[in-house]
């Protein structure tokens, strides 16, 4: 049976904003996110099948490409925990002025990447 | 209070829940990521950090489930299609954070 609710218009149809950009990869952290945390979820749980088979997945983990992965997934989360905050603010009925979603939205995006470096920073033991 | 209003409550209280522990999480992540198996395994035995863990997972899925299912809303024009794939996200959200938790106990 056919919904006769309407559905959101496609995203081509509007002119990009920084609230847009914010918005669309709010959705697409999420979901990388989740897909992410079931990973690691298995990767978890593969810790009972022994120190052998954990070798596979750490020299893995360990390359270039595991860093650089673990570095995209801490940006990403980094991005969901900005742009929540932003959301819970808007949702207390603040911030949505045309130049303070601007401004919040480009804190988000830029503000993601300095949590990401300092995450990583302090992952990694260097303060 | 209609069930729209119920699924933004709780969608924002898990939201708010997991501010911090996505921090937690992020963080421990790229502690222990390159790190040996005694190491992986020692985290995940320690009794604080697995209760983190699985108040983490529990609430990430349950988050997330509301969140996509709100995305199916938005796009899924196909009611049966609709109601399908909301099943399987509601089912999943609690079947892998359960098992998860059920194997990194027996660790």
């Amino acid at each position: 049976m056919e919904n006769k609710s309407p559905l959101s218009p496609h995203i081509q149809i509007y002119r990009w904003h920084i609230s847009s950009l914010v918005s669309i990869s709010h959705r697409i952290t999420g979901i990388i996110n989740i897909i992410a945390i079931t990973l690691i979820c298995l990767w978890a749980s593969l810790l009972l099948l022994g120190e052998s088979n954990y070798e596979i997945i750490n020299l893995f983990l360990s390359s270039l490409v595991g860093k650089f992965i673990i570095l995209g997934l801490t940006w990403s989360f980094s991005f969901q925990i900005l742009s929540e905050i932003r959301h819970l603010i808007m949702d207390l009925g603040y911030g949505f002025e045309l130049k303070t979603t601007k401004i919040s939205g480009l804190i988000v995006i830029f503000g993601s990447i300095i949590l990401t470096v300092i995450s990583y920073l302090i992952g990694k033991n260097f303060f | 209070m209609i069930n729209a209003t119920k699924k933004w409550i709780f969608l924002k209280i898990s939201g708010a829940i997991l501010v911090p522990l996505k921090l937690w999480f992020i963080l421990n992540l790229i502690t222990i990521y390159d790190q040996d198996y005694v190491n992986v395994v020692s985290f995940f035995n320690n009794l604080s950090s697995r209760f983190l863990f699985s108040i983490f997972i529990i609430n990430a899925y349950f988050f997330s489930a509301l969140s996509i299912s709100e995305v199916f809303e938005d796009y899924i024009k196909n009611n049966k299609i609709k109601n399908v794939a909301n099943r399987f996200l509601y089912t999943s959200a609690v079947v892998i954070p359960l098992i998860t938790i059920i194997l990194i106990s027996n660790l």
